[in-house]
Protein backbone atom coordinates (compact mmCIF):
# COMPACT_ATOMS: atom_id res chain seq x y z
CA UNK A 1 0.00 0.00 0.00
CA UNK A 2 1.56 3.63 -1.14
CA UNK A 3 0.31 5.88 1.53
CA UNK A 4 -0.26 9.82 0.56
CA UNK A 5 -1.26 12.87 2.83
CA UNK A 6 -4.19 13.23 1.39
CA UNK A 7 -4.69 17.36 0.34
CA UNK A 8 -8.34 18.31 -0.05
CA UNK A 9 -8.42 22.03 -1.50
CA UNK A 10 -11.65 23.60 -1.38
CA UNK A 11 -14.33 22.84 -4.25
CA UNK A 12 -14.03 19.22 -3.57
CA UNK A 13 -14.39 18.66 0.28
CA UNK A 14 -17.13 21.99 -0.20
CA UNK A 15 -19.19 21.48 -3.38
CA UNK A 16 -18.47 18.51 -4.60
CA UNK A 17 -18.25 15.71 -1.77
CA UNK A 18 -18.32 12.77 -4.24
CA UNK A 19 -14.90 13.56 -5.73
CA UNK A 20 -13.43 13.02 -2.27
CA UNK A 21 -15.53 10.32 -0.93
CA UNK A 22 -14.47 8.69 -4.52
CA UNK A 23 -11.01 9.44 -4.22
CA UNK A 24 -10.80 7.77 -1.08
CA UNK A 25 -12.18 4.74 -2.09
CA UNK A 26 -11.32 4.17 -5.48
CA UNK A 27 -7.36 4.09 -4.66
CA UNK A 28 -7.57 2.29 -1.72
CA UNK A 29 -9.01 -0.54 -4.33
CA UNK A 30 -5.53 -0.08 -6.55
CA UNK A 31 -3.26 -0.03 -3.68
CA UNK A 32 -3.10 3.82 -2.52
CA UNK A 33 -3.83 5.19 1.13
CA UNK A 34 -4.97 8.21 1.18
CA UNK A 35 -4.62 9.55 4.81
CA UNK A 36 -6.15 12.92 5.95
CA UNK A 37 -4.04 16.00 6.06
CA UNK A 38 -5.35 17.51 9.38
CA UNK A 39 -5.65 21.48 9.40
CA UNK A 40 -4.41 22.27 5.45
CA UNK A 41 -6.50 25.43 4.29
CA UNK A 42 -7.00 26.44 1.00
CA UNK A 43 -4.21 26.20 -1.37
CA UNK A 44 -4.02 28.85 -1.61
CA UNK A 45 -6.01 29.47 -4.96
CA UNK A 46 -2.99 30.72 -7.55
CA UNK A 47 -5.43 32.95 -9.66
CA UNK A 48 -7.38 34.72 -7.14
CA UNK A 49 -4.82 34.91 -4.31
CA UNK A 50 -1.08 34.79 -6.34
CA UNK A 51 -2.60 37.59 -8.55
CA UNK A 52 -2.44 39.97 -5.34
CA UNK A 53 0.38 38.82 -3.37
CA UNK A 54 2.99 35.85 -4.44
CA UNK A 55 5.19 36.23 -1.40
CA UNK A 56 1.67 35.17 0.22
CA UNK A 57 0.64 32.68 -2.19
CA UNK A 58 4.56 30.99 -1.33
CA UNK A 59 4.13 31.13 2.41
CA UNK A 60 0.45 29.91 2.66
CA UNK A 61 1.08 26.94 0.41
CA UNK A 62 4.44 26.26 1.93
CA UNK A 63 2.59 25.94 5.06
CA UNK A 64 0.64 23.29 3.84
CA UNK A 65 3.83 21.18 2.17
CA UNK A 66 5.11 20.97 5.60
CA UNK A 67 1.81 20.35 7.32
CA UNK A 68 2.93 16.46 5.26
CA UNK A 69 6.11 17.17 5.88
CA UNK A 70 5.33 16.40 9.71
CA UNK A 71 3.72 13.56 8.39
CA UNK A 72 6.83 12.06 6.31
CA UNK A 73 4.67 11.57 3.84
CA UNK A 74 4.39 12.85 0.40
CA UNK A 75 0.68 14.94 -0.84
CA UNK A 76 -1.62 13.21 -3.63
CA UNK A 77 -4.46 15.92 -4.44
CA UNK A 78 -7.34 15.41 -7.06
CA UNK A 79 -7.80 19.35 -8.24
CA UNK A 80 -5.28 21.32 -11.05
CA UNK A 81 -5.75 24.77 -9.13
CA UNK A 82 -4.30 23.49 -5.90
CA UNK A 83 -1.64 20.86 -7.75
CA UNK A 84 -0.18 24.60 -9.51
CA UNK A 85 0.13 26.23 -5.65
CA UNK A 86 1.41 23.16 -3.89
CA UNK A 87 3.53 21.22 -6.58
CA UNK A 88 4.91 24.50 -7.79
CA UNK A 89 5.51 26.04 -4.37
CA UNK A 90 7.19 22.91 -3.09
CA UNK A 91 9.08 22.65 -6.32
CA UNK A 92 10.08 26.40 -6.50
CA UNK A 93 11.15 26.46 -2.81
CA UNK A 94 13.29 23.42 -3.29
CA UNK A 95 15.60 25.27 -5.62
CA UNK A 96 15.33 28.59 -4.96
CA UNK A 97 17.20 29.61 -1.60
CA UNK A 98 16.44 33.03 -1.45
CA UNK A 99 12.72 32.37 -1.73
CA UNK A 100 12.82 29.34 0.51
CA UNK A 101 15.01 31.77 3.31
CA UNK A 102 11.65 34.30 3.16
CA UNK A 103 8.74 31.68 3.27
CA UNK A 104 10.94 30.19 6.15
CA UNK A 105 11.33 33.16 7.83
CA UNK A 106 7.80 33.96 8.42
CA UNK A 107 6.44 29.75 9.06
CA UNK A 108 9.00 30.21 12.37
CA UNK A 109 6.36 32.98 13.36
CA UNK A 110 4.17 29.64 13.67
CA UNK A 111 7.01 27.44 14.67
CA UNK A 112 7.00 25.86 11.22
CA UNK A 113 9.97 25.38 8.66
CA UNK A 114 9.72 24.04 5.14
CA UNK A 115 12.53 21.38 4.70
CA UNK A 116 11.70 19.92 1.19
CA UNK A 117 11.48 16.73 2.19
CA UNK A 118 8.44 15.87 0.10
CA UNK A 119 6.84 15.45 -3.02
CA UNK A 120 3.82 16.44 -4.58
CA UNK A 121 1.61 14.07 -6.86
CA UNK A 122 -1.92 14.13 -8.37
CA UNK A 123 -3.97 11.40 -8.22
CA UNK A 124 -4.53 10.61 -11.52
CA UNK A 125 -0.66 11.03 -12.04
CA UNK A 126 -0.44 7.82 -9.79
CA UNK A 127 -3.02 6.05 -11.38
CA UNK A 128 -1.51 6.28 -14.44
CA UNK A 129 2.35 5.70 -12.92
CA UNK A 130 3.11 1.99 -13.74
CA UNK A 131 5.49 2.14 -10.54
CA UNK A 132 2.24 3.25 -8.12
CA UNK A 133 -0.61 1.92 -10.14
CA UNK A 134 -1.35 1.70 -13.67
CA UNK A 135 -3.26 0.92 -15.98
CA UNK A 136 -3.85 -2.69 -15.38
CA UNK A 137 -4.35 -2.51 -12.22
CA UNK A 138 -7.19 0.13 -13.15
CA UNK A 139 -8.48 -1.91 -15.47
CA UNK A 140 -8.21 -4.94 -12.96
CA UNK A 141 -10.36 -2.81 -10.42
CA UNK A 142 -13.27 -2.54 -12.56
CA UNK A 143 -16.45 -4.27 -11.76
CA UNK A 144 -19.04 -1.84 -14.06
CA UNK A 145 -17.47 -1.60 -17.26
CA UNK A 146 -18.59 1.77 -18.71
CA UNK A 147 -19.25 0.62 -21.73
CA UNK A 148 -21.30 2.13 -24.88
CA UNK A 149 -20.90 5.94 -23.84
CA UNK A 150 -18.57 8.39 -25.37
CA UNK A 151 -16.27 10.87 -23.09
CA UNK A 152 -14.93 13.80 -23.71
CA UNK A 153 -11.65 14.43 -21.84
CA UNK A 154 -10.92 17.66 -20.30
CA UNK A 155 -6.91 18.15 -18.96
CA UNK A 156 -7.36 21.77 -17.78
CA UNK A 157 -4.43 23.87 -17.64
CA UNK A 158 -1.88 24.01 -14.47
CA UNK A 159 -1.85 20.04 -14.39
CA UNK A 160 0.64 20.19 -17.46
CA UNK A 161 1.40 23.27 -17.90
CA UNK A 162 3.80 25.11 -17.81
CA UNK A 163 5.75 22.27 -19.68
CA UNK A 164 8.91 23.23 -18.40
CA UNK A 165 8.13 22.69 -15.09
CA UNK A 166 5.88 19.90 -14.76
CA UNK A 167 7.11 16.42 -16.25
CA UNK A 168 4.07 15.23 -18.42
CA UNK A 169 5.56 16.24 -21.85
CA UNK A 170 3.34 17.18 -24.61
CA UNK A 171 0.85 19.55 -23.69
CA UNK A 172 -0.52 20.19 -27.51
CA UNK A 173 -2.54 16.60 -27.91
CA UNK A 174 -1.57 14.86 -24.73
CA UNK A 175 -3.11 11.02 -24.59
CA UNK A 176 -2.61 9.57 -21.28
CA UNK A 177 -6.17 10.84 -20.22
CA UNK A 178 -7.79 9.17 -22.70
CA UNK A 179 -5.79 6.13 -21.28
CA UNK A 180 -7.15 6.35 -18.51
CA UNK A 181 -11.08 6.72 -19.81
CA UNK A 182 -10.53 3.78 -22.14
CA UNK A 183 -9.67 1.47 -18.74
CA UNK A 184 -12.63 1.85 -17.70
CA UNK A 185 -14.43 0.47 -20.45
CA UNK A 186 -15.52 3.75 -22.07
CA UNK A 187 -14.96 5.05 -25.23
CA UNK A 188 -12.80 8.52 -24.99
CA UNK A 189 -13.49 10.89 -28.08
CA UNK A 190 -12.06 13.72 -29.59
CA UNK A 191 -12.60 17.08 -30.00
CA UNK A 192 -11.79 19.88 -31.39
CA UNK A 193 -9.16 22.10 -29.26
CA UNK A 194 -8.83 19.74 -26.35
CA UNK A 195 -6.57 21.48 -24.38
CA UNK A 196 -8.38 24.50 -24.03
CA UNK A 197 -8.93 26.32 -21.02
CA UNK A 198 -12.46 25.79 -19.27
CA UNK A 199 -12.11 29.67 -19.00
CA UNK A 200 -12.92 29.73 -14.82
CA UNK A 201 -8.74 30.00 -13.77
CA UNK A 202 -7.04 33.42 -13.00
CA UNK A 203 -9.94 34.77 -10.94
CA UNK A 204 -11.67 35.87 -13.94
CA UNK A 205 -14.92 33.19 -13.19
CA UNK A 206 -15.06 36.14 -10.50
CA UNK A 207 -14.13 39.21 -12.18
CA UNK A 208 -16.21 38.68 -15.62
CA UNK A 209 -18.54 35.84 -15.44
CA UNK A 210 -19.34 36.12 -18.89
CA UNK A 211 -15.98 36.17 -20.16
CA UNK A 212 -15.62 33.00 -18.19
CA UNK A 213 -18.71 31.64 -19.83
CA UNK A 214 -17.85 32.73 -23.25
CA UNK A 215 -14.74 30.33 -23.10
CA UNK A 216 -17.04 27.68 -21.63
CA UNK A 217 -19.34 27.69 -24.08
CA UNK A 218 -17.03 27.38 -27.04
CA UNK A 219 -15.45 24.09 -25.12
CA UNK A 220 -18.96 22.65 -24.94
CA UNK A 221 -19.86 23.31 -28.59
CA UNK A 222 -16.85 21.32 -29.27
CA UNK A 223 -17.37 18.55 -26.87
CA UNK A 224 -21.23 17.91 -28.55
CA UNK A 225 -19.79 18.21 -32.10
CA UNK A 226 -17.61 15.16 -31.09
CA UNK A 227 -20.98 13.32 -29.55
CA UNK A 228 -19.72 12.73 -26.35
CA UNK A 229 -22.04 11.87 -23.26
CA UNK A 230 -19.81 13.06 -20.41
CA UNK A 231 -17.28 15.37 -19.54
CA UNK A 232 -14.68 13.61 -17.65
CA UNK A 233 -11.70 15.89 -15.64
CA UNK A 234 -9.15 16.16 -12.77
CA UNK A 235 -9.79 19.21 -11.33
CA UNK A 236 -12.76 20.55 -9.21
CA UNK A 237 -12.99 23.77 -10.33
CA UNK A 238 -13.15 22.93 -13.84
CA UNK A 239 -16.06 20.87 -12.98
CA UNK A 240 -17.49 23.46 -11.22
CA UNK A 241 -17.25 25.64 -14.52
CA UNK A 242 -18.30 23.22 -16.56
CA UNK A 243 -21.21 22.10 -14.89
CA UNK A 244 -22.82 25.06 -13.13
CA UNK A 245 -21.62 26.72 -15.99
CA UNK A 246 -23.73 25.19 -18.31
CA UNK A 247 -26.86 26.70 -15.93
CA UNK A 248 -25.48 29.73 -16.42
CA UNK A 249 -24.56 29.56 -20.40
CA UNK A 250 -28.45 28.24 -20.78
CA UNK A 251 -29.19 31.87 -18.15
CA UNK A 252 -26.77 34.02 -20.86
CA UNK A 253 -26.94 33.10 -23.58
CA UNK A 254 -29.88 30.51 -24.19
CA UNK A 255 -27.82 27.54 -24.81
CA UNK A 256 -28.37 24.04 -23.94
CA UNK A 257 -25.99 21.52 -23.75
CA UNK A 258 -27.36 18.69 -20.83
CA UNK A 259 -23.74 16.98 -21.04
CA UNK A 260 -22.69 15.68 -17.52
CA UNK A 261 -19.34 16.13 -15.90
CA UNK A 262 -17.89 14.13 -13.85
CA UNK A 263 -14.86 13.69 -11.92
CA UNK A 264 -12.87 11.19 -13.31
CA UNK A 265 -12.62 9.82 -9.31
CA UNK A 266 -16.28 9.64 -9.91
CA UNK A 267 -16.18 7.81 -12.90
CA UNK A 268 -13.84 5.33 -11.54
CA UNK A 269 -16.19 4.90 -8.51
CA UNK A 270 -19.14 4.02 -10.79
CA UNK A 271 -16.94 1.46 -12.76
CA UNK A 272 -15.74 0.17 -9.50
CA UNK A 273 -19.05 0.01 -8.66
CA UNK A 274 -20.01 3.04 -6.62
CA UNK A 275 -23.73 3.81 -6.49
CA UNK A 276 -24.82 7.30 -7.60
CA UNK A 277 -25.88 8.03 -4.20
CA UNK A 278 -22.40 6.83 -3.13
CA UNK A 279 -21.00 9.52 -5.30
CA UNK A 280 -23.47 12.15 -4.29
CA UNK A 281 -24.16 12.44 -7.74
CA UNK A 282 -27.52 14.95 -7.63
CA UNK A 283 -25.42 17.37 -5.76
CA UNK A 284 -24.14 18.10 -9.53
CA UNK A 285 -26.34 20.92 -11.57
CA UNK A 286 -26.45 19.22 -14.79
CA UNK A 287 -28.96 16.22 -13.91
CA UNK A 288 -26.06 12.71 -14.75
CA UNK A 289 -29.24 10.20 -15.00
CA UNK A 290 -29.26 10.02 -18.98
CA UNK A 291 -25.80 9.28 -18.77
CA UNK A 292 -26.06 6.41 -15.69
CA UNK A 293 -28.68 4.94 -17.16
CA UNK A 294 -26.53 3.79 -20.78
CA UNK A 295 -23.80 2.45 -17.91
CA UNK A 296 -25.51 1.12 -15.38
CA UNK B 1 14.58 64.29 -39.75
CA UNK B 2 12.88 66.87 -37.78
CA UNK B 3 9.68 65.30 -36.16
CA UNK B 4 6.13 67.07 -38.32
CA UNK B 5 4.72 69.65 -35.43
CA UNK B 6 1.55 69.73 -34.44
CA UNK B 7 1.48 72.64 -32.38
CA UNK B 8 0.60 70.63 -29.49
CA UNK B 9 4.27 70.57 -27.31
CA UNK B 10 3.88 67.69 -24.97
CA UNK B 11 2.69 65.40 -28.56
CA UNK B 12 5.71 67.33 -30.48
CA UNK B 13 8.45 66.07 -27.08
CA UNK B 14 6.71 62.54 -27.78
CA UNK B 15 6.96 62.31 -31.78
CA UNK B 16 10.79 64.04 -31.29
CA UNK B 17 11.39 60.61 -29.61
CA UNK B 18 12.41 58.35 -32.52
CA UNK B 19 12.78 55.35 -30.14
CA UNK B 20 9.49 55.58 -27.71
CA UNK B 21 7.75 57.67 -25.45
CA UNK B 22 10.53 58.04 -22.70
CA UNK B 23 8.11 59.97 -20.38
CA UNK B 24 5.59 57.50 -19.78
CA UNK B 25 8.80 54.90 -19.26
CA UNK B 26 9.77 53.52 -15.90
CA UNK B 27 12.43 51.37 -16.54
CA UNK B 28 12.47 50.44 -12.65
CA UNK B 29 9.07 48.55 -13.74
CA UNK B 30 10.59 46.16 -16.22
CA UNK B 31 13.18 45.32 -13.41
CA UNK B 32 10.54 44.79 -10.84
CA UNK B 33 8.56 42.70 -13.26
CA UNK B 34 11.28 40.87 -14.42
CA UNK B 35 12.50 39.93 -10.39
CA UNK B 36 8.69 39.19 -9.39
CA UNK B 37 7.92 37.30 -12.65
CA UNK B 38 11.26 35.35 -12.51
CA UNK B 39 11.35 35.16 -16.66
CA UNK B 40 13.08 36.66 -19.25
CA UNK B 41 9.89 39.30 -20.14
CA UNK B 42 12.84 41.54 -21.49
CA UNK B 43 13.66 38.25 -24.13
CA UNK B 44 10.07 39.53 -26.03
CA UNK B 45 10.67 39.95 -30.15
CA UNK B 46 6.75 40.34 -30.45
CA UNK B 47 6.22 37.49 -32.85
CA UNK B 48 2.55 37.40 -31.38
CA UNK B 49 2.33 33.58 -30.97
CA UNK B 50 1.17 34.41 -27.23
CA UNK B 51 -1.95 36.07 -28.26
CA UNK B 52 -2.26 33.72 -31.26
CA UNK B 53 -2.85 31.08 -28.10
CA UNK B 54 -4.71 32.75 -26.05
CA UNK B 55 -8.47 31.59 -25.04
CA UNK B 56 -9.27 35.03 -23.78
CA UNK B 57 -8.22 37.23 -27.27
CA UNK B 58 -10.98 35.94 -29.58
CA UNK B 59 -14.01 37.33 -26.94
CA UNK B 60 -12.32 40.78 -25.50
CA UNK B 61 -9.57 43.27 -26.71
CA UNK B 62 -7.36 41.57 -24.35
CA UNK B 63 -3.93 40.90 -25.64
CA UNK B 64 -1.07 39.43 -23.80
CA UNK B 65 1.78 40.51 -26.55
CA UNK B 66 0.51 44.35 -25.89
CA UNK B 67 1.21 43.47 -22.38
CA UNK B 68 4.86 42.20 -22.88
CA UNK B 69 5.38 45.38 -24.79
CA UNK B 70 4.27 47.36 -22.55
CA UNK B 71 6.71 45.52 -19.94
CA UNK B 72 9.62 45.74 -22.22
CA UNK B 73 9.10 49.75 -22.60
CA UNK B 74 8.34 50.02 -18.73
CA UNK B 75 4.82 51.12 -19.53
CA UNK B 76 3.88 50.63 -16.18
CA UNK B 77 0.77 53.09 -16.17
CA UNK B 78 -0.31 51.96 -19.23
CA UNK B 79 -0.07 48.52 -18.01
CA UNK B 80 -1.49 48.78 -14.62
CA UNK B 81 -4.42 51.05 -15.18
CA UNK B 82 -5.62 48.49 -18.06
CA UNK B 83 -9.05 46.63 -17.18
CA UNK B 84 -8.17 43.80 -19.73
CA UNK B 85 -4.84 42.83 -16.90
CA UNK B 86 -7.16 40.79 -14.91
CA UNK B 87 -9.07 38.69 -18.02
CA UNK B 88 -6.28 36.28 -18.33
CA UNK B 89 -7.41 32.53 -17.02
CA UNK B 90 -3.51 31.85 -16.49
CA UNK B 91 -3.98 28.38 -18.43
CA UNK B 92 -0.25 28.75 -19.97
CA UNK B 93 -0.90 28.00 -23.24
CA UNK B 94 1.44 31.52 -23.92
CA UNK B 95 3.96 30.25 -22.00
CA UNK B 96 4.23 27.00 -23.64
CA UNK B 97 4.20 28.09 -27.05
CA UNK B 98 6.82 30.80 -26.52
CA UNK B 99 9.68 30.68 -28.80
CA UNK B 100 11.49 32.40 -26.55
CA UNK B 101 10.91 30.35 -23.76
CA UNK B 102 9.45 33.69 -21.74
CA UNK B 103 6.56 32.61 -19.56
CA UNK B 104 3.46 35.70 -19.96
CA UNK B 105 1.80 34.12 -17.54
CA UNK B 106 3.82 35.02 -15.15
CA UNK B 107 4.48 38.42 -16.17
CA UNK B 108 0.80 39.42 -16.09
CA UNK B 109 1.05 37.39 -12.58
CA UNK B 110 3.66 40.43 -11.48
CA UNK B 111 2.30 43.05 -12.84
CA UNK B 112 -1.05 42.19 -11.05
CA UNK B 113 0.96 42.00 -7.91
CA UNK B 114 2.15 45.59 -8.90
CA UNK B 115 -1.48 46.68 -9.80
CA UNK B 116 -2.38 45.85 -5.84
CA UNK B 117 -0.01 47.52 -4.78
CA UNK B 118 -1.37 50.79 -6.21
CA UNK B 119 -4.78 49.20 -4.51
CA UNK B 120 -5.66 48.59 -8.40
CA UNK B 121 -7.43 45.21 -7.91
CA UNK B 122 -11.09 43.38 -8.67
CA UNK B 123 -13.13 43.17 -5.78
CA UNK B 124 -13.43 39.20 -5.99
CA UNK B 125 -9.50 38.83 -5.49
CA UNK B 126 -9.56 40.50 -2.07
CA UNK B 127 -12.97 38.67 -1.03
CA UNK B 128 -11.57 35.68 -2.08
CA UNK B 129 -8.30 36.90 0.42
CA UNK B 130 -10.96 37.63 3.45
CA UNK B 131 -12.64 34.03 2.78
CA UNK B 132 -9.09 32.22 3.60
CA UNK B 133 -8.31 34.37 6.39
CA UNK B 134 -11.61 33.89 7.99
CA UNK B 135 -12.44 29.87 7.24
CA UNK B 136 -8.89 28.80 5.44
CA UNK B 137 -10.79 27.98 2.70
CA UNK B 138 -11.60 30.27 -0.19
CA UNK B 139 -14.89 28.67 -1.06
CA UNK B 140 -16.05 27.53 2.88
CA UNK B 141 -17.83 24.61 3.67
CA UNK B 142 -22.37 24.96 3.77
CA UNK B 143 -25.20 23.20 5.22
CA UNK B 144 -26.33 21.68 2.06
CA UNK B 145 -23.03 20.23 1.42
CA UNK B 146 -22.69 19.68 5.38
CA UNK B 147 -25.58 17.57 4.62
CA UNK B 148 -24.68 15.45 1.60
CA UNK B 149 -21.38 14.50 3.40
CA UNK B 150 -22.74 12.95 6.04
CA UNK B 151 -24.96 11.01 3.93
CA UNK B 152 -21.96 9.86 2.19
CA UNK B 153 -20.11 8.75 5.75
CA UNK B 154 -17.74 11.73 5.52
CA UNK B 155 -17.09 13.83 8.47
CA UNK B 156 -19.35 16.78 7.67
CA UNK B 157 -16.53 19.23 8.00
CA UNK B 158 -13.29 18.21 6.24
CA UNK B 159 -10.38 17.45 8.20
CA UNK B 160 -8.68 20.49 7.19
CA UNK B 161 -9.28 24.13 8.81
CA UNK B 162 -13.20 23.20 9.08
CA UNK B 163 -12.51 20.76 11.60
CA UNK B 164 -9.23 22.27 13.31
CA UNK B 165 -9.81 26.05 13.56
CA UNK B 166 -7.00 25.81 15.83
CA UNK B 167 -5.10 26.09 12.68
CA UNK B 168 -6.97 29.17 11.26
CA UNK B 169 -4.49 31.62 13.79
CA UNK B 170 -1.21 30.74 12.36
CA UNK B 171 -2.74 31.06 8.78
CA UNK B 172 -3.78 35.01 10.00
CA UNK B 173 -0.43 35.59 11.43
CA UNK B 174 1.24 34.37 7.88
CA UNK B 175 -1.33 37.14 6.12
CA UNK B 176 -0.68 39.53 8.46
CA UNK B 177 2.77 39.44 8.07
CA UNK B 178 2.63 41.08 4.66
CA UNK B 179 -0.47 43.18 5.42
CA UNK B 180 -2.94 41.28 3.41
CA UNK B 181 -6.16 41.36 4.96
CA UNK B 182 -5.37 44.98 5.93
CA UNK B 183 -4.59 46.69 2.57
CA UNK B 184 -8.39 44.54 1.21
CA UNK B 185 -10.47 45.32 4.17
CA UNK B 186 -8.78 48.87 3.62
CA UNK B 187 -9.37 48.90 -0.14
CA UNK B 188 -13.14 47.23 0.04
CA UNK B 189 -14.34 49.77 2.12
CA UNK B 190 -13.02 52.40 0.28
CA UNK B 191 -15.19 51.47 -3.01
Amino acid sequence: MHEYAFFLGCIAPNRYPGCEASAIKTSEKVGIKLLPLKGASCCPAPGAFGSIDLNVWYAMAARNVVLAEEMKKDIALICNGCYKSIYEVNHILKHNDELRDGVNEVLAEIDMQFKGSIDVWHLAELYYDEKICGLKKIRDSVTTPLNGVKIAAHYGCHLMKPQKERHFGDTENPMWFEELIEALGAEPVQYRNKMQCCGAGGGVRGYDIVHALDITNEKMINVREAGADAITEVCPFCQLQFDRGQIEIKEKFGDVYNIPVLHYNELLGLAQGMSPQDLALDLHAIDCTPFLKKVL
Amino acid sequence: MAAKTYNIPELDTKLADRRYHLTDANPEFTQKILKTSRTIANMCYQCGTCTGSCPSAPRSSYRIRLFMRRCVLGLEDEALTDPDLWLCTTCYSCTDRCPRDIAPTDVIMAMRNLAFLRDIVPKNFLQTCQLIYNSGHGVPNNDVNRAARTKLGLPADPPTTHSYPEFIKGIQKIIDHYGLKENADRILKGD
